[in-house]
């Protein structure tokens, strides 16, 4: 419970520092808007074309796009010490104090920087779950609601793995790899489309390696009422576990990574 | 002349070094150019489109493989205006704007070049329907060069229009996204400005995002036909002068009360 409560400070503290510069902050957080505006327009002008894509309607589209948006950005607004700047702390030696506290160094990591400006991009997610929702006359229960937010935190999860892979390349390297992102960010502009649009390798990639499917589709299918894979509606909440599970695979292979760590030195 | 030349040199044997940076890049580029392919031959599965889908995965390898030059931008002139070395830049026997607009160019040539160079031969070599198609004719291939390096022109200039509001406020940051982000979508990176609805093209064709890459693209692709190419160049070239002017002029207003930081 300290960890979460010292956590909750470390955001509380990040956030209003970045508070301090408010016009520099005001643009950049437009700039994220006119970024996700740009990408939600993306696919309001192919439904505007194409009506559908397979058996998913507009409204099945625009909840898909939200349900990636709010997870992804959700990650990076929360995540950031992991998803951006592990790769800067190995190679300013910075992550050599994280080894004296007697905290865990993913714990330090997390608590280390927080990215605000994403909020924008987590309203257009949300717009777009709104809009999505109402086209396809989702009829909520609480249920579904449950299923959303655990297939939410799961996927949350998952994309924290993904850039510990990242973190892990980092610590081997100094030399930052962009080819590690390809799968993560690929990921997300492909998984704003239900799986079933890809080809069987892109599906695999998605399904099994970087379960996006298991974790956001299968609920979200659920949820719209044309279950995926015609799996029972009960798979739809043991699949997104897929995402912690791959998280834990993948934070084995971190402790392995962090007793190899050789500081950079001075 | 010769001096502009010879920045340009340099500077694109610079952008050359990187060349082990590119390979990453290339990846990654061709990745993202696959995911758009099969989402856009779902949706064609769904309800077939005038235009031939082999138009659009010829599009979509073709702004991937220059999306270099859209997105390349010079951070050296930053940090000489924040430590106030820009003033060795003024006492050269050049124009401020001529020479950055040359070193911009040279790097967003060099650095498209090589990225594009394997990725076309990569999409060459997919099937119809994945793959890069041949040029609609050889007169369409050879507009769509012109095309392009009249493009290539444009994007420089609108690049030192960028990097004058750079000249302005010491952390650009914030507006340069959003110009950049501006240019991802009216250039078509974002989705192909051939699936933008038709009422809307007839305007969006006509700025001058849409002279960087999509209007080399079309002729290339033959969407545009070869006798109307002259029309496509003039409205390029008529841009390129345009975007120049405002540029020349407002790196001469920002040179005036430019003042030198540090000491």
């Amino acid at each position: 419970m300290n960890t979460i409560r010292l956590y909750l400070h470390s955001m509380r503290m990040l956030i209003r520092s970045q508070l301090q510069y408010p016009f520099s902050f005001f643009l950049q957080t437009l700039a994220q808007l006119v970024m996700e505006g740009g990408e939600m327009l993306a696919v309001v002008l192919l439904v505007d074309r194409f009506d559908h894509l397979n058996q998913w309607g507009a409204g099945d589209l625009y909840f898909f796009f939200g349900l990636m948006s709010v997870t992804f950005y959700l990650t990076e607004c929360f995540g950031r010490g992991i998803t951006g700047n592990f790769p800067y702390l190995v190679r300013t030696g910075q992550l050599d104090t994280f080894l004296l506290r007697p905290r865990g160094v993913l714990t330090q990591a997390m608590c280390s920087a927080a990215d605000p400006r994403r909020i924008t991009c987590i309203a257009v997610g949300i717009v777009a779950l709104v809009i999505g929702s109402r086209l396809s006359a989702i009829q909520w229960t609480f249920a579904k609601t449950l299923l959303m937010a655990e297939a939410i935190l799961c996927g949350c999860i998952l994309i924290l793995g993904l850039f510990m892979i990242e973190a892990i390349f980092s610590i081997y390297s100094v030399k930052s790899i962009e080819l590690v992102n390809a799968l993560t960010y690929g990921g997300r502009s492909a998984c704003e489309y239900p799986i079933d649009t890809f080809p069987r390798p892109l599906r695999v990639l998605f399904t099994v390696l970087a379960p996006f499917a298991l974790t956001l589709h299968v609920p979200g299918a659920v949820i719209l009422g044309k279950p995926l894979f015609g799996w029972p509606a009960w798979a739809a909440w043991v699949s997104p576990l897929s995402g912690i599970i791959f998280f834990f695979l993948i934070r084995l292979c971190f402790r392995k990574a962090m007793r190899h760590y050789r500081s950079t030195g001075s | 002349m010769r001096a502009y030349l010879s920045a340009f040199r340099m500077r694109r044997r610079l952008e050359f070094q990187y060349r082990g940076a590119v390979l990453g890049g290339v990846v990654c580029q061709v990745f993202f150019g696959l995911i758009l392919i099969a989402i856009y031959r779902a949706l064609y599965a769904g309800k077939p489109q005038a235009m031939p889908l082999s138009q659009i995965t010829s599009y979509v390898w073709l702004q991937q493989a220059f999306f270099r030059m859209l997105l390349a931008s010079d951070p050296e002139l930053m940090d000489k205006i924040r430590t106030g070395s820009i003033a060795y830049d003024l006492c050269r026997p050049l124009n401020l704007y001529g020479f950055y607009y040359v070193r911009i160019m040279a790097q967003k040539m060099t650095g498209s070049l090589l990225r594009a160079v394997p990725m076309l031969l990569f999409a060459f070599l997919l099937p119809e329907g994945w793959g890069l198609m041949l040029p609609a004719s050889a007169a369409g291939l050879i507009w769509s060069l012109a095309g392009l390096l009249l493009g290539l022109l444009c994007v420089s200039a609108l690049e030192n229009i960028t990097m004058g509001f750079t000249m302005r406020t010491l952390d650009s940051r914030g507006m340069q996204a959003l110009l950049n982000l501006l240019m991802m979508i009216l250039a078509g990176n974002i989705l192909p400005l051939t699936l933008f609805p038709d009422s809307w093209q007839r305007v969006i064709t006509l700025l001058p995002y849409a002279q960087l890459l999509d209007a080399p693209i079309r002729l290339y692709t033959g969407q545009t036909a070869a006798s109307e190419a002259p029309r496509i160049i003039l409205i390029q070239a008529a841009w390129i002068l345009v975007l120049a002017g405002i540029g020349l002029l407002f790196w001469r207003v920002n040179q005036k009360r430019l003042e030198i930081q540090g000491g």
